[in-house]
């Protein structure tokens, strides 16, 4: 990939291409780590800023955490208890273990409509006469 | 307490029908003081029919388990209506 600098033995990637890897515009990378949610990203010799793949694990996380409508204060502190879960404040630790919870509940819903899914297809390709998604959605509308 | 029988059934399928007659007969020739039956279209109820494991239809639950996927023989049906009386005394 165009832009990707190797160091000794980490790859390092210009804002560019994290952008383009993650889907995260530059403006949103930089952001990040004026609020801190990212550290002080490091610089070549001409000022350009140079991401490791820590950094990259660390984004997959934010964007993964914003999935789940987390806010970016509860990011940060998630990501605390990500760098030091031993020493981590009791709020943060509480606060992970209700994220944890909520992850839990969203995964048990999306298990159900999996399944609700499953089921409706199975049904359309079972079925001579019709296709009963389309029919619900009628009933629905009518 | 009398059997709690469901047919899960949905537009366009093509054994619901033959599962819905041979329920009505049974129900007639057992006792429809001792045996309740219900259609369950499984469009208007997906979530129910989720919650008791059904991915096609027909399907039928007794008290609330499924117990069969697809068509079952009269036979066979007839079989698993004595057996859930006779738990039930």
């Amino acid at each position: 990939m165009a832009g990707i600098m190797k160091s000794n033995s980490s790859t390092l990637y210009r804002i560019s291409d994290v952008s383009k890897l993650l889907g995260l515009s530059a403006d949103t990378l930089r952001y990040y780590e004026k609020i801190s949610l990212l550290p002080k990203i490091q610089r070549s010799t001409g000022g350009i800023r140079l991401y490791g793949d820590s950094d990259l694990s660390r984004l997959r996380f934010i964007r993964r955490a914003q999935t789940m409508n987390f806010t970016l204060a509860e990011i940060g502190d998630l990501l605390k208890m990500r760098e030091d879960p031993q020493h981590a404040r009791d709020s943060v630790r509480e606060l992970t273990r209700i994220k944890l919870a909520a992850v839990k509940q969203q995964l048990a819903d999306l298990d159900t409509l999996r399944k609700e899914l499953q089921l409706l297809v199975n049904l359309c390709t079972g079925s001579k006469d019709g296709c009963p998604i389309i029919d619900g959605i009628d009933g629905e509308k009518s | 307490m009398p059997v709690n029988i469901e047919v899960f059934s949905a537009p366009g399928c093509n054994s619901c029908g033959q599962a819905k007659k041979v329920i009505r007969k049974l129900v007639e020739q057992m006792g429809d003081d001792r045996l309740q039956w219900r259609e369950v279209n499984v469009v208007a109820e997906l979530d129910y029919a989720v919650e008791l494991g059904i991915l096609s239809t027909p399907a039928i639950a007794i008290n609330g388990e499924l117990i069969f996927t697809g068509l079952p023989s009269e036979k066979k049906l007839h079989a698993e209506l004595l057996k859930q009386l006779e738990t039930g005394l």
